[in-house]
């Protein structure tokens, strides 16, 4: 894996311009109405650029692209609250994809993240769990399970897809 | 095909199969004779309705967490949220429920309605 490693104003344009392509897919998809109503599905598309981000350039460069979109999303949609939930999921699906990219390389990124967006929702869950200060809310985690595993197959495949193709453009 | 990629894909369909019975488990499991609905604020119960001593629909506000307001609605064995001043709605989409199998939440104000079978009927799933 070789991780694109620009200096100063190059690398600061490459993240400004991911983060803003990742807030604006994020917020147009929060426009749409939830396909199913459990708190916590849905696909997720902005993690596209994540995955994106955290196999072309670096793990590092993914989690401050990550830790903005999810902090102005959360600004910009006036839903202070989901800022909790978003943190906890994104941080533990950085943390389960980036070794698992490290290992199974670009070519199967779509096996790495379902793995990484099942990890987005045990996270968000066990934020709820305690903000709520309730375990009863682990009774949605069969229906999280299997939405994390579709929704992270999806970006996944965009992903893949697009590190294919930018991937050829940008080096 | 690698080794590694056989055990990942591997783990991801044992998950994926686990969660699928266990949905299936809480469905066919999650049936209470004595439904009992407990709303919670912040972890704080606020009201506990026996459901089966419900004799007509009644609906009532409840003040959540950070200054948002639902509005539940209950029926002879059921309960949902009928109105909601939350951003997504999502706690009034889940409609009624009538059994233990998933407990309805509004995130954004804390409030949980989780129903229990009164005793008689522990309730894994929401346990």
């Amino acid at each position: 894996m070789t991780a694109r490693r620009d200096k100063g104003a190059g690398r600061l344009t490459r993240l400004a311009l991911l983060s803003a392509i990742a807030l604006t897919i994020f917020m147009v998809e929060a426009q749409l109405p939830a396909p199913i109503p459990i708190p916590g599905v849905k696909l997720g598309l902005a993690n596209i650029v994540t995955v994106y981000a955290v196999v072309c350039l670096g793990p590092a460069d993914g989690l401050m692209i990550l830790c903005t979109r999810v902090f102005l999303g959360a600004v910009f949609s006036g839903q202070m609250m989901t800022l909790l939930y978003s943190a906890g999921g994104g941080l533990l699906s950085w943390l389960v994809l980036v070794p698992l990219a490290r290992i199974f390389g670009r070519k199967q990124l779509w096996l790495c993240s379902p793995a990484a967006g099942l990890a987005h929702n045990v996270g968000q869950l066990l934020v709820a769990a305690g903000v709520m200060r309730t375990w009863a809310v682990l009774a949605y985690l069969p229906y999280l399970t299997l939405s994390g595993l579709a929704a992270g197959l999806f970006t996944g495949l965009c992903a893949q897809l697009v590190v294919e193709r930018l991937g050829k453009l940008g080096e | 095909m690698k080794r590694s990629t056989t055990v990942l894909t591997a783990a991801l369909v044992l998950i994926a199969l686990a969660a699928g019975g266990a949905i299936g488990w809480t469905r066919s499991h999650g049936g209470t004779a004595h439904p009992v609905a407990a709303i919670t604020v912040d972890g704080k119960l606020v009201r506990e309705i026996d459901l089966t001593e419900v004799t007509g629909p009644e609906t009532f506000d409840v003040p959540g967490a950070n200054g948002g307001s639902n509005t539940v609605q209950v029926e002879p064995g059921r309960i949902r949220v009928s109105a909601a001043d939350c951003p997504d709605h999502i706690c009034v989409d889940q409609g009624f429920i009538s059994d233990g199998t998933v407990p309805i939440v509004c995130l954004p104000h804390k409030l949980m309605i989780s129903i229990s079978g009164g005793g008689e009927d522990l309730d894994g799933a929401a346990g």
